[in-house]
Order: C-alpha cells, then structure tokens, then sequence
C-alpha cells in the first residue's frame, strides 16, 4: 500500500484515490500460470514446486502489503531458505541501516505537530510525495499561522533546487547534493562552535547554515525530515550516518529528533516484522536455517545482480520498473511468483501470478506509518479473493505439505 | 491426563513445602485425582514447582523492537536453527520473539509480563505477542505521562477520580491490557519540553497543571476503585539518581493506604546526594516495604555482563548515553510517553555496578516477605531473563555468593550490608515464592504460581543438583497448559500461550469526554485506536477486575 492506504484511514488525497483505482478496477484472473488462467490450487501447486526446486529463492516486496501477509512472508522464506528483503524501493533502508549502527532519535507525528518549533526538511518535498503530511502536521503555511498560538513554528527546506515544498517554508538553503555529507559534517562544527575547513567553507552556503544552527540552538524542540535524495543516493548511507550523528549532536542542546519520509505505505511494518521475527531489520538470509543478515549483503537488487538467486518470491512490488537495471535484467531469467492485488508489469512477465484481495480495500489488516504508529487497515469492499497472507500461507502449507513435516 | 509422580513438591501458596507427593494434570488444570492407568512422569528424587511467572519483563512492542534493530552484533553471536517444532531467531539480551519463548519456557517459566506498553502501539505488542509462543503473556499499559489523562486529573480535583477511573478502564479495554504502568511520572513529558525531567514529587509539569504526586495519588486510587486484578505498577521518579532513595520513600508514603507495586525497586534504592557517588539505601526501603503489606516490589538485579536498557524513562536513557558513548535511540510517542534504549554491561570492577548489584542481593536478602519482594532483572535492563539461575544461586548458596562477592570492586561492598557476609540462604520454598507464588499473588492471576486444584496445569520439574545454577538453568520438564512442552531439557512442542488481559467494566459517557481530548493530542483518530481486531486480541483469558472498592 502507497501513501494511500494510509491515508485512506484518515481521509483521501490524489495519492490515495490513485492509490485505491489501482487496485479496484479490471482485476486480473485470480491465478496465472505462464499467463493462463488456472485455478487457485494449481498455481500454489506451481509455485511450491519452483520454490522447491530453487537452490537459493528470493522473497521480495513486501513494503505495500499489512503485517500479517508480512508475517506470512517471512515465515515462508524461512521455510525454503530464501533470503528476504523487506525494502522495496531501495531507497527506504539506508536509515534503518545507519541507526543500527549508532541509534536514532525520533517521535510520531502527533508530536512533530504539536511541539516542534523548527522543522526541516533535508532533500525532503513532502507536498509532492506526501500531499497531506505538511496540512496534517501543520506545517502549511496556513498551519503554521494557526499552530494554536501557542509557539512560533518555522519551515527550513535544504535541496539542490527551490521545490513545492520550499514554496511553503520560512527560508530555503541551496544545496547541491554531492555536499550533503560536507553539510551535515559542518553543521556539527557549527553547532559546538568549532571552526571550519576554509576550503570546505567556501563551497558551502554557510550562511544558511549556520542561521540554521542557530535555531536549532534557541528552539526547544526541533525535527529533521531527511528525504530519498539524501538518504537513496548513492552516498545514502554516509549521508544517514551523518544525519543521524548531527541529530544526536543537536540532541544535547534541545531536543531534537528525525523522522525519516518513506516511500511504500508499510515499509516500516515490513521492517518492524522481520526484526521481531529475525532479530534483523533488514534483509534476511535464511539459507543456512537461521537467520543471517550483513549490511548490503542480502539485498534484493544484490542477490539478482550478482546471479546468486535462481527463483523470487515477489509481494506487492512492480520489481521489473523499480530495480536496477541489472537486477531487473536477471529477475526476467528466473521463474517468478507474483502476489500483488494490482496488474504490474512483474505480474505480467512472472510465471505464476495470484491477483489478490487488497489489504486496505478488501480485507482488514496492520500497517505501521513512517514513525512506527500501528494503524487498522480498513475493508470497505468485498471480494472472494484471497489475500496475499491467504497465498502465502497456502504456498507454505504445500511446501511443508512436500517435505512431509 | 498426567500424573507427577512422587517427585518433592513446593507449593507455597498451599502450604506444601517439599512434600513428596504426586501432582495430577487433566484437562488443562490440576486435578485431585487420577485413574491409576493415567501417563505419568516419574519424578521421584525431583523438585515440582508451579511454572516460573515473570512480574516484570520487556519481551514485545514497539521498545524492545526498537532494542532488536540495535543488536546485530548479538544476534550474530546468537543464532537459532529452525527445526521441525521451532521457528529460528537470534537471541542475545534481546532475542527475537520465537526465541524468547522457547527461552522462557526452556527456563521453566510459562508466564511473563510485558511491563511497559505505550497504548497507542497495542497493536504492535500484540502482534509480538502472537508470535511469542508457549508463554501466557499480559502486558501493562503506560499511563504515567498521557497528556488526555493529565487534564482529566487535573479537572478532577483532589478527591474525585470519577473520570480519571473511568478512563483508565476505557484504555485497559482498548488496548487489551492487564494493568497499569506509571513511569517517572510527569517526568518524561516534561524530557519532551527542552529535555528537562521533574526531580520531586511536587515539581509542576510545565503548563499541565498536574505534578507526579498527583498522578500517583489518582490513578492509584483509579485502579484500586476498578479492583484492579494487579495494583499500579510503578517505576519512581528519579531513577538512577544518588539520593532517589528519598523519592521512593516519599512515593510509598504517598500510596500509603493504597496497594501499590515498585518495579526494579533496586535502580531506586540509592542514597548520596545527586551528582555524587551513591551509596545503598536498602535496609531503609525493605524496612518500609516490610512495615506496609499494601505494597510490594521487585528487585531488577543487575547480574554483570552485557545488558541492553529499554525504558520508557527516556531522560534516563540520555544519561546512559553520555556515560557509554555509544548507541542511543531515543522515541517520543504523541501524547503518552517516551521511550530511551542504551546497550550496556555491568562490570564487577565498577563501583556504581557493583552497588547496583550489591543492593539488589541486600534487598532479596533483607526482606523479610519474599511474597513482596520478588525476583526480576527487569530483563533486559540488569540481564537477561537467561540468568536468573545464577541469581538464584547467589540467594541459596552462601559460598558461592561470598566468592562472587569478592571479585567485585570492595568500595561498593563496603557499603552495602553485603560486607557483613550475610547468613541467609534462600530455600526452595523460598525460591518458589520470588518466581512463581509471589508474582502470580502480586499479579492476581489466582490460576497461577500454585499446584492447588483447579490451578493451570503449567508445571516445572527440575532435577535435584548441587549447583543450584545448573538446576534451574535446565529444568528436566516443563508442562504448560497440560502438555509436556519440555522433556528432558529440550523442547517437545511449542504451542500458542494465552492472552491474558483483565476485563474492568467502564462507564461509556466516558467516550464523549474523551473524544475531543484525542482530537486534540493525537494523530490517529479515536474510532481507530481501540483494538478490536480478532486475530490480534485472541486466544485470550479475561482476568475479571472486582469493582466493588475493596480490590480483594
Ligand atoms: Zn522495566
């Protein structure tokens, strides 16, 4: 589920209405087998037999479905040794990965709403990717004239361009990406005084900068929303490194938290699952009978670039258009299952596809939002189809059925 | 059906002190007699205790979840296979959720208490809780800072807690939860304005109009009006802090006359001024705690080794940070509460460790009520739940105790008790009393912790050894529900545990006040904050509360 389903708890927006067509209009034949229709238990009986065949299945996705077709996921790949990874876009990891390492201080959007007094967002355009978060959180201009009256409240936008969403703030820092990290780094210096690089400071828009770190130090409560073009680049990592080490810098001195913009409604859930389950919130390999995780190594777009996975597993994720093109490229080598509620082009090429009951619109379930708050997924339409829980459950219980256990 | 056979009984709550006997098993439930024909387990040169009842632990939800995602170094030390009964995992001091049911129940235990869930992420806990298998598991809802209930407080006035009680009912009901949580109350909104905390009872949280004195006063009088089955759980003020001893004391003084529980009571225990070097206050609080039977406690032992802090004492947290340097997460959750998470270790070496951990063996050892003063780790903020059997070592076995005793740094000894080499030994009734009698008493779970007819049939069978570690380390079996989970030492089967939830009637107008008040604090909308959702909440037991003002 995108934006939308989230959204769809609360109210409607573009994205949402988007969202929600995607899903309702011409649905696909329940199950395809190498593009003809077959009944339900013949395409379980198919892809029980790929995935028990693979010597190294890969079970990918999972970002747009509800915890419970999580669970069944990951209880799935842990029955036929796959590995797993809960990212679909590959963007949304690279927080999560630079929190293990030193942490991460954040709230839920209740509280960014209601007491922070400066927000910024770092390569973050909120008003075209989340229409409804700035209204909702009260960072419109509108909102921030009427926050209650009870506190000042101020907009920074960081981006290498003036966006929708710097259109709505209280002062804009241009920043050409590939200084992302140098910025990060020296509004560190900034905040504890320490005096900069000369040849760093010339590149850089240090008055901006270092306004910014002044706010900082006179707000009580301040917030960082890093965007995909900080943290999905290529620097993605070093740059959530030292987004989150400024945080806990700036930390010291008011409070301040950030709270990560995320691509796929339940990204969060996916990950909040397969770390209860695994200990690991990123992908998994259940190869060795245990779970095993090692940054990077796991990771959908790694597995098929490098050729190590010989069949996928794919839930609610267009793959072929969102992979990198090598990747992309050796998924369309191997045998595939689908489980989606929408006709995507992965579904189109895979060869088994189940066109499933949306979570959302069809059936009941559990997603997280971005900041970790479990929401009740809603039904208010009917089907008899099953759900991608429903699949994934049968496609185990033939697994299992197979190895007689 | 299932016969113990002749193994040596310890049932405290029903007077039964290493009798040899049998204990007979039908239908989920323990039962006077038996057919003669009926399976059995020979346990004669055996110990038989009721299943190991865990008062206060940190097993699911959106904290400990949080501690996971920081921990792949242990968990990469700490891998467990899939097999045909068991789903893998990682374990470590925080272990994934599979793992940390068979652990338990590995352990003997088949009950455990979730201590701090926020309500608006219930759903997540139970979802947790769902895949923690074998365990009965209840978790207690945090209340202690939730800015709607705040206003009702306030509005109240000193004597009416009409609203307040209804509402806590309302939240018990909404989340599925057993029991009520105060964490630093007041303490953790005020960490949200500017990272500030309350440091007495009568500090004002800025602007609310409430202080935590008042907090304490009206919900402890809420539960025990609800009849709650479990009286408020309380984690103090000023946690940690050289000198808390005064604030706990002036907490205990503050419920006085009303039931009360102290969690980790240990981390609160300190004297000194704060800043400075603490020193123990131990004796002064078992003293209390001794003189006043509406109050009870669990120790949070510090056991030396790797620990991972998971509170939602968030402002605790940022001083741990400071002191290891190393991760830290920090979460604030809209209107209810915070959250803080710091790996840690305890060294023997350290002065401030080993008084931590001194004072816990001064608090088991200078309570003269093990009914009310029970064992914890406040797992995994002293140690995981996986040493509990050297702490029970340490309490029924002098030598050993006086050993480790020696290893640790003497300026910390030297100011405990612990000096004097004290005599006690804990005996099996005892050790029976602080794992299992005395938290299901505390817990008002009445099928729990005892052997009596119509108790739940979950039993723990330990073979009789020297090194009492080895001994509860490993029991011999554990049957849960009836069914022999565990046989010699290794797990049979692992089975889904219960839901145990209490169930505290409330008035519904109590909806039309708080309403607006969601409106106002909370992204998420009231209709959809209780949990209703089957697959989350069942199978679960209703605890009934005894809303007839004299609790029990
Ligand atoms: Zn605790």
């Amino acid at each position: 589920m995108a934006a939308g389903a989230l959204e769809r708890v609360t109210g409607t927006c573009m994205i949402g209405d988007a969202w929600f067509a995607e899903r309702t209009v011409d649905a696909p034949p329940v199950a395809r087998v190498d593009g003809r229709e077959v009944d339900f238990a013949e395409a379980v009986e198919a892809s029980a037999a790929i995935l028990g065949e693979a010597r190294l299945p890969l079970v990918c996705g999972l970002g747009q479905t509800d915890c419970e077709s999580q669970r069944a996921a990951v209880a799935l790949a842990e029955r036929i040794g796959a590995v797993i990874d809960p990212a679909g876009p590959v963007v949304d990891g690279t927080v999560g990965a630079a929190s293990q390492a030193i942490g991460l201080s954040t709230a839920t959007f209740g509280e960014l709403r209601d007491r922070a007094e400066l927000v910024v967002a770092w390569r973050a355009d909120p008003v075209a990717s989340h229409p409804r978060l700035l209204p909702r959180l009260r960072l419109d201009r509108a909102g921030r004239a009427t926050a209650g009256g009870d506190f000042d409240r101020t907009l920074v936008v960081i981006d290498v361009q003036r966006t929708a969403t710097a259109d709505e703030a209280d002062a804009f820092i241009e920043l050409p990406p590939e200084l992302d990290f140098e910025a990060l780094w020296s509004m560190r210096a900034l905040v504890r005084g320490v005096p900069l690089d000369r040849d760093l400071a010339a590149r850089l828009p240090l008055d901006g900068l270092g306004q910014l770190a002044d706010r900082f130090r006179a707000c009580g409560y301040g917030a960082v929303l890093p965007g995909p073009g900080l943290v999905a680049s290529a620097a993605g990592y070093v740059n959530a490194l030292a987004l989150l080490a400024l945080v806990r810098d700036l930390a010291r001195i008011a409070h301040v938290v950030a709270l990560p913009l995320r691509q796929d409604g339940n990204a969060r859930g996916a990950e909040d699952v397969l770390a209860w389950q695994t200990g690991y919130p990123a992908a998994v390999s259940f190869a060795r009978g245990h779970p095993r995780a090692r940054p990077g190594e796991f990771s959908a777009a790694g597995v098929l670039e490098r050729g190590e996975t010989d069949a996928a597993l794919i839930v609610g994720f267009d793959a072929l258009r969102h992979l990198p093109p090598r990747a992309a490229d050796n998924l369309r080598r191997i045998p595939t299952i689908v489980v989606d509620p929408r006709a995507t082009e992965t579904a189109a090429a895979a060869r088994v596809a189940f066109a499933t009951a949306a979570g959302g619109v069809h059936r009941e379930g559990t997603a997280h939002r971005m900041d970790g708050v479990p929401v009740p997924l809603p039904a208010p339409l009917a089907s008899a189809r099953a759900g991608d829980e429903q699949v994934l459950a049968a496609i185990a219980a033939r697994v299992a059925g197979a190895e007689g256990t | 059906m299932l016969r113990i056979a002749q193994g040596r009984v310890y049932d405290p709550a029903n007077g039964v002190d290493g009798d040899v006997r049998d204990v007979c098993l039908n239908g989920g439930k323990v039962v006077e007699e038996l057919p003669s024909h009926a399976p059995r387990i020979d346990a004669r040169g055996m110990i038989v205790m009721p299943g190991g009842v865990d008062i206060h632990s940190h097993i699911a939800g959106p904290k400990v979840n949080a501690a996971r995602k920081l921990a792949p170094e242990e968990h990469r030390a700490d891998p467990l296979d899939r097999t045909a009964i068991m789903r893998s995992g990682t374990g470590g001091t925080v272990p994934s959720t599979f793992t940390t049911g068979y652990r338990y129940a590995l352990l003997g235990y088949t009950t455990v208490v979730d201590a701090a869930t926020p309500p608006l992420a219930a759903r997540h806990t139970l979802a947790e809780l769902r895949d923690t298998p074998i365990v009965d598991a209840a978790f207690l809802v945090l209340m202690g800072n939730n800015l709607p209930m705040f206003e009702l407080i306030r509005d109240a006035g000193p004597d009416g807690a009409g609203p307040v009680t209804e509402a806590v009912a309302w939240w018990l009901e909404a989340t599925g939860g057993y029991g009520v949580k105060l964490v630093n109350p007041g303490g953790v909104e005020m960490w949200k304005h500017g990272n500030r905390n309350v440091t007495s009872l009568d500090d004002e949280v800025e602007g609310l109009g409430v202080t935590p004195r008042r907090v304490l006063e009206a919900i402890a009088t809420s539960v025990d009006e609800l009849g709650l089955p479990h009286p408020v759980h309380v984690h103090c003020n000023n946690l940690g802090v050289a000198g808390n001893w005064r604030t706990t004391l002036d907490t205990l003084d503050t419920l006085q006359g009303r039931r009360a529980h102290l969690a980790h009571l240990q981390f609160h225990a300190y004297g000194g001024t704060p800043g400075k070097r603490p020193r123990s206050r131990a004796p002064e609080l078992a003293e209390h705690l001794d003189a006043h039977p509406e109050h009870s406690a669990d120790v949070g032992q510090v056991m030396f080794g790797p620990a991972t802090t998971i509170t939602a004492d968030a402002p605790v947290s940022a001083r741990l940070r400071e002191i290891t340097g190393g991760k830290w997460v920090n979460a604030d959750l809209e209107a209810e509460t915070g959250c803080g998470i710091v790996p840690f270790a305890y060294r023997e070496r350290n002065y401030v460790h080993a008084l931590q951990w001194a004072i816990g063996l001064e608090l088991f050892l200078l309570s003269r009520d093990p009914w009310r003063v029970v064992l914890s780790t406040d797992h995994p903020n002293g140690g995981s739940f996986l040493s509990y059997p050297r702490l029970i070592r340490l309490l029924m076995d002098r030598e050993f105790r006086n050993e480790q005793i020696d290893r640790v740094n003497q300026k910390a000894i030297r100011r405990t008790v612990l000096r004097d080499r004290l005599e006690r030994e804990y005996t099996l009734g005892e050790i029976a009393i602080i794992t299992r009698a005395g938290p299901a008493r505390l817990l008002g779970l009445a099928d729990k912790g005892h052997l009596g007819v119509g108790a739940d049939a979950d039993v723990t069978v330990y073979g009789e050894h020297e090194d009492r570690e080895q001994m509860f380390a490993t029991p011999r079996y554990v049957i849960k529900g009836g069914r022999v989970i565990v046989e010699d030492g290794e797990l049979r089967e692992a089975p889904a545990g219960d839901l145990l939830r209490v169930e505290a009637d409330h008035d519904e107008a109590i909806e039309r006040t708080l309403r607006p008040l969601f409106e106002e604090h909370y992204s998420v909308q009231f209709a959809n904050y209780p949990v209703r959702e089957p697959w989350l909440l069942e199978p679960a037991r209703r605890i009934p509360a005894r809303r007839d003002g004299s609790g029990r």
